[in-house]
This record gives structure tokens, C-alpha cells and sequence, in this order.
């Protein structure tokens, strides 16, 4: 910017104003603090659709079918608007160095050094402080939704026992080299390769592995647990859409990794139940 | 016993010095190693290893699953023969052994180990000048780095072609996990290797390194591993990605040793290079370096070391236990017997998380390193950097579970760590400020190693922002494991690590050839490099959004879009790598001469000569200021003070 003038055109009038203000104001007057500032909202409403974009890739097969999963698009929807403007600054900064402040004739070095700017007090305590909330903004929001997803996936087992609530369904998945094993113990150990749920009603999983460690992954459903050998861990969900979704290995399990998968298919209660009578499991008690 | 021999004396500056006395005679068969004995020494001893052991072998030996173990034995002896003939060939015991027999390593063998008048011979030879083994660590580092890439664009053929399959799956399994794991290995090597080896004794006003002998050691260790890792691939690979998890990893085919044998030898090599680059750093700054006047790259290696010093273990522990698992059937990992795949889970990210950090922590010091000398301006906040890395170092440790969320693990356990990992985006952050600070209001000289910078700060803020969704555990249910991650680290370590490094080599270039990196096709292959790395990662992230789980060769039809433009990118990055390997390699043939300080830099490595001398310095230097002091008074401030006198003046006349 050869045209920037390092005197204000007009002089200050004295005024009653802490000295500080005055100081930010005529911050403010320099021709690269505007512009950059403006580079920064225009970068940061440039990248704002991205938000809905991210959402818009997860929901392609019908996400979210459940609570957890609207949980997490949520909580990648809000990160996502919280991170812009800090990263739109950065991205200003960049864009204005490369265009603002570049030096022109190439090869030769700038005839003059730039000011030396040691540090700056107020810009450091800016960043610092601004970065610190929003990491702690970041890790209460984490951690209140992971106690919600928690209780939405965990709690199934107590809702069994309230009355007026539809008791959970239990479901035993077994991971093997390649295929995924759905049992339903309550109904005369039905088994089944593909996994059908009843809608809005809590499923329990028991999750384990008869060979190597793979990973149970409802996608649409924001259901995911590792399957291991000789343990087993316990997740759980309540579907609320009916439809057709994928159960996907999400740990390298050996060669056929990548073809174990399977289908969910979420029906109505009386589906569902005529599907475990035709299957030959027990009716729901 | 009569000790009459006249005393040695040798003259310096006209006079007689009286020198030590030398045990043994100089010279030996010491002189005749080379890298060619080493590898006809590696060679024959692995095929005699080999032989002896198909010999001795019982053909029925068989493992508890029933697989035969003669495949492995013999793999194995060739494995460690390689090992012990390769290091013995190179001459890497001539020390030890000298000692043992009661003879040392005389003045002039030292001088000759050092590589004193020996031209170009001497990067063939185990050579203990730090300036000789950082231009073999590069090298090599960029052999491997080549490798890796390599198996990149194969992956992402396959990838691409989706109405086909290239390869077997488990050739592909097998590519994956070796394109991991020798990609880690080359970052590691790539700043800490060259850059650390052959700048950072100059920087800190040292005549070599603490160690030089063990840090020859660390290299010809390093390059040891590299055929263990390559012959893997023979032997039906590392199917089991670069984490290789139990008990995956227990049915993987006898490549699995290569891996297990890799990582041991790497491991100690790695300690010896950080124990050598701490000591270094800590002793023999120049006179005057205090730590406030030592360069901030200095602080980088530093932390680099520090954290692989106490990482690596970890992985060199699990890949002893695995490999006791699969030659002596213990039963560590195996839950069915009483072990725990959790434990190797555990032991593994111990070290795989600090390991991210050993990459970018030294490509981020080099890029602030080079910024003020193009920028010409201080370093913004130094104190702020030198804060930013400690921090860095201080949790890199305390967030490894951040990868096992969804294992089962310890689900109460996931609160702690989503703690510690969002935190440590607070001193990463630091070094964003400290870069975009730097940037600010300097007249911007923009030749090839700034414009890398520019690269490196852009992928970093991708990569931080969307590690941020992945350290929520929320968020990490449904992109743990998903094409998102791969995407979400390749912008860290490719984006910000390799690009880092693309920088440093292009910064320290003329220093370390005397040559300038062609500007030009540097910067053709730096930018389309970029280009193509946008493309490819960018719909990785969509990939992954969509729901594909990573490490699969075959997916639904509903991938395909964001996995040919993922396809296409990549060979967008493959030409713009070949483009810039090929300005490296035209540039240090017969590339424009550079002077000794071609970049007007006020950094001692920067003041010596050009080819730097043997011993760095004629006369050791003596630091007097801080490091970056560049530029001129503020303008701004002169008249913020100014306006401030006028108005204090105005007041008191009121």
C-alpha cells in the first residue's frame, strides 16, 4: 500500500475518552486495520454455508435417524460456526500479506526493514483470552452433549423398568472375518445378518468380537462402538425414522474389511414383531 | 616398562603444543568400510543366517494357530543378519570393538572419521560430521518419503478406479499399512534428520554435534530399518495399517516381523538422535546464547527430542511383546489367552500421539524460524512461541485415549481426555498467533520458502479446526474411524509436517549446497503440490461426512464422486512433488550459486562459510543480541506517541 498516509488527515481533537479508546480508534484509521477487519467478515460469511454443507454430507443417506445422531450434527454444526471467525482472521491476515503487503519487485530483498514489532500486549491477551474461551466454550459443550449421548444410549436399560415406558430391546451383535451377527435373546435367540430395529424404542447392544477387533458402526443412526474379542462393551439408541441404513466395520478387520457390512432396517412395532414371528422368534411378552 | 618415547608435539600459531598420547596405531581396516561392505556384510550375513536357520528348523514347527513357523524363523535370522552384518560392515562397532581390545580411535582416525579430505567419498562412510550425516538423513529421508508416496498413488488408483480392482486386498491391506507407516517414519526423519543435524549445531555456534559418533550411529540405524521395512512387503506385508492392532496383527503373514523389527531398530535410533541433539542444544550453545537469544528452530528440535525420547519406548515395548507373541507364542495380546488388546491399544497411542507432535512441532519452528528473515521483522512474541511449544510438550503426553473413544476401553475416561485434548489447542494456537503476528505489517519478500509458510498456516488452521470436531467425543462417534480422519492428519502432517519441511529444505538449501532451489520449478511443484492436496483432502472430508469408513479398497457407488476427485487430486500432488524433487535434484547439480548469507540472515549458521568448514567456525562465535533483530522503528507508534504528547501538552494548558 504505497498510498497509505501515516498522519490522519485531521488532527485529534483532545477529548475526555480514556486514552486506550483513542488509541483503538486510531487503530482503527490505519488503511490495513480496516481492510484486513473487512477481509475478515467477508472470508467469514464465505465460509459460513459450509456449515450446512458438512450437515448436508452426513444426512445423504437419511441421518439423522435418531437422537444421538441429531446430537452430534448439532454440536459439528455449532464447532463449526464458533470456529469461523478465528479462522476467517487467520485467512485474512494471509490474503491481505500476499496482496497488502507483499513485496513487489521479486528476487531483490525490501530496500527497507519492516517496523519492529516486538509483541503486543493487547493483541496477545486478545488471542490468548479469546482462545481460552472458546476451548473451555468448546470442551462444556463436548462434554454436556457427551453426558446426553451417554444417557441416550446407556439409559435404555433404566427405561425398561419405568412403567408407561416400551421396554428395550436387547440385541447381541457379534463381529467375525466378515460378517456381522445380530442376535435378539428375548426372542428365542433369533438370529439375523441383517439388523432390524423397532422404531422409537430403546435398543441395548452388546457388542463383542469372536475373532479380531472390528467396529459397530450404525452410521445413520451415530451409533459406534469397537468390537473386541473377549469383552464386551454396551451401547444403545432409539431409532426415530424408519427406513433403510447401513452398519459399517469401522476398524480394520483383515482382508475383507470393507465388505462388512450390513443393512438396518427400522420398522414399525407390528412389522417389527411380525418379522420376529416369521422369523420364528417369540412375540414381544 | 620404560615410557621413552619423545612426547608428540604439533605446532599451532608458531608454537609447540604437546599433543596426548594415542593408543594404537592409526589406520586399520577401519578405512576400507564403506556403505558398499556394509551391504555385502548385511547381505551375506542375513544369507547365512537364513540358510542356517531352514536348516535347523524343524519342518514341523507350527504356531498355536497351526500356521507353519519355519516361514517366520527364517525371515527373522535374515532380518537380524541383515542387521548385525549391515551395521558391522559400515563400521559401526570399530569404536567399541577398538576399545575392547585396548586401543582407542587416534586423533588422525577421528580426523579421518569425520570425513576430513575425503570428498565425496566421505556420504558413503560412516562419517560422524554433522553437516555429512544431515545431507545422508535427507537423502535418505527422501528416499523413504518416495517410497511412501509411491504407495500413495497406487492406493489412490485403486481408490479411484471404483468399477474395477487393482490389486488383491491383501496386497491393498498391506499397501495402506506400509504407506503409513514408512510415510511416519520419513516425517519424523525429514526436519529432526537434516535440518536438525546439519543446522542446528551451526545455529547454536557449535563446532559438531555432542555425540558425534552416535549420531552416525542414529543415521546408519535409521538406514538399517529401511530394507527391514521394504522386505516386508515380500513377505506378505503389514496387512494391518500402520497401527497394527492385536489380534489382527497375530494372524498378520510373516511381513508383520518387518514392521515389529523396523520400529525396535528406528526406536533406538531415534533415542540415540534426541538424546544427542538434547545434549547438544543444552551444553554447547556458543558463549552469550542464552535461552531467550537461542533461535526458536533450536526450540523445536529440542522439543521434538524431548517428546520422542519419552514416546518411542512405548511403541518399541509393544512391538518387542508382539514379536515375542508371534516367535515365542507368548500370549501378551492375545485376549483369548489371557492378554489384552486394550494394552497394546494403550501402549501404541503413547507413543502415536506425541509422535504427531515430533512432526509438527519441528515444521512449525522452521517456518517461524525462516518468516522474520523474509519478513524482515522480529519474531511477533517470542516468549509466546517459546510458551506455545512448552505447551505442546507439556500435554502431549496426557492425550492419547483420544484415539480410543470408541474402544470400550474406559468410557469414563473419555471426559479427562476430550479435556486435555481440546486444551493443548491453546499453545497450538499460540504458534498460529505468533506466525499470523509475524505476518503482520511485514513487507512480505516472497520467494519460495516464505510462500511455503503461507501453506503450512493455511492447512494448519484446517487441520486444528477439524481436529477440534474429532477431539469431541460427540463428533468422534460418528468420524472415528471414516474417511475424516485420514483426511483430517494427512492436512496435519502432510499439510502442515511435509509442506514445513518443503520450506526448511528450500530456506537452508543455498547453506547446505551452496546452491540456490530453483525458484521457479520450485514454486511450479510447491503450488500445484498445494492445489492437488486441497482437491484430494477436501473430498476426503466429504468422504468421510458421507460415511465411508477408512481402509476400505471397496465402497458404495454413493463414494464414488468424492473418491475420483480425491483420485484426481492426487496426482495433481504426485506431479507437483515430482516437479519439486526435480528442482532439489537440477538445483544442487548446477543450480544459481548462492552466497554464504544469500537471504541477508543475522543467524550464526548463516555466518560462516559456504561450503561450511569442518569444524563450522574458524574461531568460535559469541552472541551479543537477541535473535531477529530486524526492522526499523514503528511509524505508527512514533505518532501514536507523538499525538500523545500533544494531547498531554493540551491538557496542562487547559
Amino acid at each position: 500500500m504505497s498510498t497509505e498516509t501515516l498522519i490522519p488527515e485531521e488532527p485529534e481533537a483532545p477529548t475526555n475518552r480514556p486514552p486506550s479508546m483513542r488509541r483503538v480508534k486510531l487503530w482503527l484509521q490505519r488503511p490495513y486495520a480496516r481492510k484486513i477487519l473487512i477481509l475478515n467478515v467477508v472470508i467469514g460469511f464465505l465460509l459460513l454455508p459450509l456449515a450446512w454443507l458438512l450437515l448436508a454430507g452426513m444426512n445423504q443417506t437419511g441421518a439423522p435417524a435418531s437422537e444421538i445422531m441429531k446430537d452430534i450434527e448439532q454440536t459439528v454444526f455449532v464447532f463449526t460456526i464458533v470456529s469461523i471467525p478465528i479462522t476467517a482472521f487467520v485467512f485474512a491476515v494471509l490474503v491481505y500479506s500476499l496482496l497488502g503487503w507483499r513485496h513487489v519487485s521479486g528476487d531483490e530483498p525490501p530496500m527497507q526493514d519492516s517496523p519492529a514489532i516486538r509483541t503486543n500486549t493487547i493483541g496477545v491477551i486478545l488471542w490468548t483470552v479469546a482462545s481460552t474461551l472458546l476451548a473451555m466454550f468448546l470442551v462444556v459443550w463436548g462434554l454436556v452433549e457427551l453426558a446426553q449421548i451417554t444417557a441416550n444410549s446407556f439409559g435404555s436399560i433404566a427405561a425398561n423398568e419405568q412403567p408407561g415406558q416400551k421396554s428395550a430391546e436387547i440385541i447381541n451383535v457379534t463381529g467375525q472375518q466378515w460378517v456381522w451377527t445380530f442376535e435378539y435373546p428375548e426372542h428365542n435367540g433369533l438370529t439375523s445378518d441383517v439388523l432390524y430395529l423397532p422404531l422409537d424404542r430403546p435398543v441395548y447392544f452388546n457388542v463383542t468380537s469372536k475373532d479380531v477387533i472390528h467396529n459397530f458402526w450404525a452410521v445413520e443412526l451415530g451409533v459406534k462402538v469397537d468390537a473386541n474379542p473377549g469383552a464386551i462393551t454396551q451401547t444403545g439408541v432409539t431409532a426415530n425414522k424408519l427406513g433403510t441404513f447401513n452398519v459399517r466395520c469401522a476398524e480394520l478387520c483383515g482382508m475383507h474389511h470393507a465388505f462388512m457390512q450390513t443393512q438396518i432396517q427400522v420398522l414399525e412395532q407390528d412389522a417389527f414383531d411380525s418379522w420376529v414371528r416369521e422369523s420364528g422368534g417369540k412375540k414381544t411378552s | 616398562m620404560s615410557v621413552d618415547a619423545a612426547v608428540e608435539t604439533k605446532t599451532v600459531f608458531g608454537s609447540e603444543v604437546p599433543q596426548p598420547p594415542q593408543h594404537g596405531a592409526a589406520g586399520g581396516v577401519m578405512r576400507r568400510l564403506n556403505f558398499g561392505t556394509g551391504l555385502v556384510g548385511g547381505i551375506g550375513l542375513a544369507t547365512i543366517a537364513g540358510w542356517i536357520t531352514a536348516i535347523i528348523t524343524p519342518s514341523s514347527a507350527s504356531s498355536d494357530t497351526f500356521a507353519p513357523m519355519e516361514p517366520t524363523y527364517v525371515y527373522l535370522a535374515v532380518l537380524l543378519g541383515w542387521f548385525i552384518g549391515f551395521m558391522l560392515g559400515m563400521g559401526a562397532f570399530v569404536g567399541p570393538l577398538r576399545w575392547v581390545v585396548g586401543r582407542d580411535i587416534t586423533h588422525s582416525d577421528a580426523e579421518y572419521m569425520a570425513g576430513k579430505d575425503l570428498g565425496r567419498k566421505r556420504y558413503w562412510k560412516y562419517t560422524t560430521d554433522h553437516k555429512v550425516v544431515g545431507i545422508q538423513y535427507l537423502i535418505v529421508a527422501m528416499l523413504v518419503l518416495g517410497f511412501a508416496g509411491l504407495l500413495a498413488m497406487l492406493i489412490r488408483t485403486e481408490l479411484g478406479m471404483t468399477w474395477t480392482s487393482l490389486f488383491t486386498p491383501s496386497f491393498y491391506n498391506s499397501m495402506i499399512g506400509t504407506h503409513g507407516i514408512a510415510m511416519i517414519i520419513g516425517m519424523i526423519v525429514i526436519i529432526s534428520g537434516p535440518l536438525g543435524n546439519f543446522i542446528v549445531p551451526m545455529m547454536i555456534g557449535a563446532r559438531d554435534m555432542a555425540f558425534p559418533r552416535l549420531n552416525a550411529l542414529s543415521l546408519w540405524l535409521f538406514v538399517s530399518a529401511v530394507p527391514m521395512l521394504v522386505s516386508s512387503m515380500f513377505m506378505g506385508g503389514i496387512q494391518d495399517g500402520w497401527s497394527v492392532y492385536y489380534p489382527l496383527a497375530a494372524q498378520a503373514p510373516p511381513g508383520m516381523l518387518g514392521y515389529q523389527l523396523t520400529i525396535i531398530v528406528f526406536a533406538v535410533s531415534t533415542a540415540v538422535a534426541s538424546v544427542n541433539l538434547m545434549t547438544t542444544i543444552l551444553t554447547m550453545r556458543a558463549k552469550g546464547m542464552t535461552w531467550s537469544r537461542t533461535p526458536i528452530f533450536v526450540y523445536g528440535i529440542f522439543a521434538a527430542s524431548v517428546m520422542g525420547l519419552y514416546a518411542f519406548p512405548f511403541f518399541q515395548y509393544a512391538q518387542i511383546l508382539g514379536l515375542s507373541d508371534r516367535v515365542f507364542n507368548t500370549s501378551f495380546f492375545d485376549p483369548l489367552n489371557g492378554g489384552s488388546v486394550w494394552l497394546y491399544e494403550n501402549l501404541f497411542w503413547l507413543l502415536g500421539h506425541p509422535e504427531v507432535y515430533v512432526i509438527l512441532i519441528p515444521s512449525m519452528a522452521v517456518a517461524l524460524e525462516l518468516m522474520p528473515v523474509f519478513l524482515r521483522k522480529p519474531l511477533f512474541s517470542f516468549n509466546f512461541a517459546v510458551a506455545g511449544i512448552v505447551g505442546v510438550v507439556a500435554l502431549s503426553g496426557l492425550v492419547w485415549a483420544h484415539h480410543m473413544y470408541m474402544t470400550g476401553w474406559a468410557p469414563a475416561a473419555n471426559y479427562p481426555f476430550m479435556l486435555s485434548t481440546e486444551l493443548i489447542s491453546i499453545p497450538v494456537g499460540f504458534l498460529v498467533l505468533v506466525a499470523i503476528g509475524t505476518f503482520w505489517r511485514g513487507t512480505a519478500w516472497t520467494r519460495l520458502p516464505l510462500m511455503a509458510v503461507y501453506a503450512v498456516v493455511f492447512n494448519k488452521m484446517i487441520g486444528g479446526v477439524t481436529g477440534v470436531y474429532l477431539s469431541d467425543v460427540p463428533a468422534d462417534q460418528y468420524f472415528h474411524g471414516s474417511m475424516f480422519v485420514v483426511a483430517h492428519f494427512h492436512y496435519m502432517l502432510m499439510g502442515a509436517g511435509l509442506f514445513g519441511a518443503m520450506a526448511g529444505i528450500a530456506f537452508f538449501f543455498p547453506k547446505m549446497t551452496g546452491r540456490f532451489l530453483d525458484e521457479r520449478i520450485g514454486s511450479i511443484g510447491l503450488w500445484t503440490a498445494f492445489i492437488g492436496f486441497q482437491i484430494t483432502f477436501m473430498s476426503m472430508f466429504v468422504a468421510g461426512l458421507q460415511g465411508q469408513p477408512r481402509r476400505v479398497l471397496n465402497f458404495d457407488d454413493q463414494f464414488n464422486l468424492s473418491n475420483w476427485i480425491s483420485t484426481i487430486g492426487a496426482y495433481v500432488i504426485g506431479i507437483g512433488m515430482l516437479i519439486f524433487l526435480s528442482a532439489i535434484i537440477t538445483s544442487w547439480r548446477s543450480g544459481v550459486l548462492a552466497s554464504s548469507n544469500p537471504w541477508g540472515s543475522k543467524s550464526l549458521e548463516w555466518q560462516t562459510a559456504t561450503p561450511v568448514p569442518l569444524e563450522n567456525f574458524p574461531v568460535l562465535p559469541v552472541v551479543t543480541e537477541r535473535p531477529y533483530d530486524y526492522g526499523v522503528p514503528d511509524p505508527y507508534e512514533a505518532e501514536l506517541d507523538s499525538t500523545d504528547q500533544d494531547l498531554m501538552e493540551k491538557a496542562g494548558t487547559k
